[in-house]
């Protein structure tokens, strides 16, 4: 009998029951854990020991699977870098903690990209992460291992952070359910900064009740974030009732009708799956219609994520010396230990995002990229939350097409403007609460559909979602490579 | 005009090093990235708009009072140092003998 591909009502269920024990599910998990990992390896590290505190909440007893860039006490923390492979930290992420305080069991920490900086899996300082419906192909990024995780049914839930769209994509590319919740409603204290404007902390699970039941536990104002969101008192499980009437929804032409001319047959497909969807999700009473975005504020997306993206982690990551913590250079002077510890603890990637981000900073540069980027950005919030005037939410898939092959999308800047695969970042810009919920299948790969809403109603998200869940037929799916 | 030697300024100053093929693949996506940061700054209207910090104001920001609350103790501080001297961060000697 194995309970690690099944719900948290169904574990939470089975351990009242008693028909099985917490001890037994951290086994199973670490044990299917380590039967994927030269496979497919989704963890940077699986825990031996569980540890567990006493608590009655929903969680309590249930593994789960915890990025590797969020502060973990005495468990070493890498961020998938080669600069952090020996750090540990002195202290908790309030995610963590609050996961702790939960009950719910830390079973292992999961593989990302370099620094969460990158969408590919194939970043990280212990190796690429394939996908587990096909082994030949990515499973996207940056949270790649806490995708992998709950798509192979290794855990029923894991924790992601999502700067641009790393845990929504991945979500899509593994056909599970990935939720980046209004920015500020899940502390930051304890993740590692990437863009601090944009970082979010957020989670995966293989149905909306479980992403609800997650971020219940994980939300709440946090003295040590001073961005967190005062509590809304809401708990969103409670208020998943399936009472979608009324709901608008909008999706952008400028969006589909950019690939209408392509021979990209996935696209098309992905696209034409996407409509035939819209159809059944206004069946279940929601108002769905298409609207117009100014097509070059959608083709400014994805300059305006990097600019400000690396901007920002230049930045935060000036931290990272080998001196204090981290690997130690070698050298005879300070500067020459520095050096040497970054220039081999950092990838090329890496590296060229923050000569980048070094540059939209400096002074003479500063008004003409990185302030213009801040306006652009500025511009696209206030077109959506003028929508969000009219509608509950924007309607999107979640990405042009299936999981690349390895090679095949690389994270190198390119000069044509993919709004499909870009307007993830939209959410990010804006705060506003995002879910990716898978929606099919191309090419036996599974496809998403992604909904965003206003800003602080990640209940009324949730709950839009809950509903359409019921018609996509992929709710709970597990990976052909966890079957 | 950004330049190789340019590149390698900002590489330096970031305190690391990068292989001569890395320079050339980061010449290419500043090509990229700076003409398409030239069409956004030909967008009608951006010179009104404000630079945008945070996705949205924060309103609830306000004073907390003073709390005194438990720090990090020294030896948790200093586990993750690999050199480590009297409760200090050991590196090598700063000041030069005159």
């Amino acid at each position: 009998m194995s309970y690690m591909d099944k719900s948290i009502d169904d574990l939470r269920k089975a351990l009242d029951e008693r028909k099985v024990t917490s001890d037994a599910l951290f086994e199973e998990a670490t044990s299917l854990a380590k039967q994927y990992q030269s496979l497919y390896n989704s963890f940077v590290t699986i825990l031996d020991e569980k540890n567990e505190t006493e608590s009655n909440s929903i969680l309590s007893g249930i593994p789960y699977a915890l990025k590797d860039n969020i502060s973990t006490k005495d468990i070493l923390t890498t961020s998938s870098s080669n600069i952090l492979k020996n750090y540990v930290p002195v202290y908790n992420a309030t995610v963590y903690q609050k996961l702790e305080d939960a009950g719910a069991v830390l079973m292992g920490k999961t593989v990302l990209d370099e620094l969460a900086m990158g969408g590919t899996g194939t970043t990280g300082h212990t190796g690429i992460v394939k996908n587990p419906w096909d082994e030949s192909r990515q499973i996207g990024g940056s949270s790649a291992g806490s995708a992998a995780a709950v798509a192979l049914g290794i855990v029923p839930f894991a924790i992601g952070s999502d700067t641009g769209d790393s845990i929504r994509k991945p979500a899509a590319f593994g056909g599970v359910v990935g939720f980046k919740p209004t920015y500020g409603r899940v502390s930051r204290y304890g993740l590692f900064a990437f863009a601090s404007s944009l970082d979010h902390v957020g989670c995966f699970a293989r149905n909306v009740k479980d992403v609800a039941y997650v971020t219940d536990i994980i939300k709440g104002e946090d003295a040590h974030d001073m961005t967190s969101l005062p509590d809304d008192h809401k708990k969103y499980t409670d208020t998943l009732n399936n009472d979608i009437k009324g709901r608008k929804l909008f999706y952008i032409k400028e969006a589909m009708e950019d690939h209408e001319n392509s021979n990209d047959a996935e696209l098309k497909e992905t696209i034409h799956q996407f409509f035939q969807m819209i159809e059944k999700i206004k069946e279940l009473g929601f108002i769905v219609e298409e609207v117009s975005f100014p097509k070059e504020l959608l083709n400014a997306i994805y300059p305006t994520y990097m600019a400000i993206s690396c901007a920002e982690a230049t930045s935060n990551n000036a931290n990272l010396t080998g001196i204090h913590f981290g690997v130690r250079g070698e050298g005879n002077s300070i500067h020459d230990i520095m050096m040497d510890a970054r220039t081999k603890g950092f990838s090329e990637l890496i590296k060229r995002r923050f000569v980048l981000g070094s540059y939209i900073l400096q002074k003479e540069n500063q008004e003409k990229l990185f302030k213009n980027a801040q306006r652009i950005r500025h511009m696209i919030v206030d077109k959506m939350n003028t929508l969000f005037q009219e509608y509950d939410g924007m309607l999107m898939p979640a990405s042009g097409g299936i999981a690349p092959h390895f090679g095949e999308k690389t994270d190198q800047l390119s000069d044509r403007y993919l709004i499909l695969e870009n307007h993830l970042v939209i959410a990010n810009f804006g705060g506003f609460p995002s879910i990716t919920l898978p929606s099919g299948f191309v090419n036996n790969m599974p496809i998403a559909i992604n909904l965003t809403g206003r800003q602080f109603e990640d209940d009324i998200v949730l709950n839009m979602a809950y509903k359409m869940e019921n018609i996509t037929g992929c709710k709970d799916q597990i990976a052909k490579g966890g079957n | 005009m950004i330049t190789k030697e340019k590149l390698k300024e900002y590489a330096e100053k970031l305190m690391f090093d990068m292989k001569e093929e890395e320079y050339d693949t980061l010449l290419v996506e500043f090509d990229v990235i700076l003409k398409q940061m030239d069409l956004i700054g030909q967008i009608e209207g951006i010179e009104q708009v404000e630079p945008m910090t945070f996705p949205y104001e924060i309103e609830h920001a306000h004073f907390r009072k003073d709390e005194i609350k438990d720090t990090l103790n020294t030896s948790d501080v200093l586990k993750n140092a690999s050199q480590v001297e009297c409760n200090q961060v050991r590196v090598p000697k700063v000041v030069e003998e005159a």
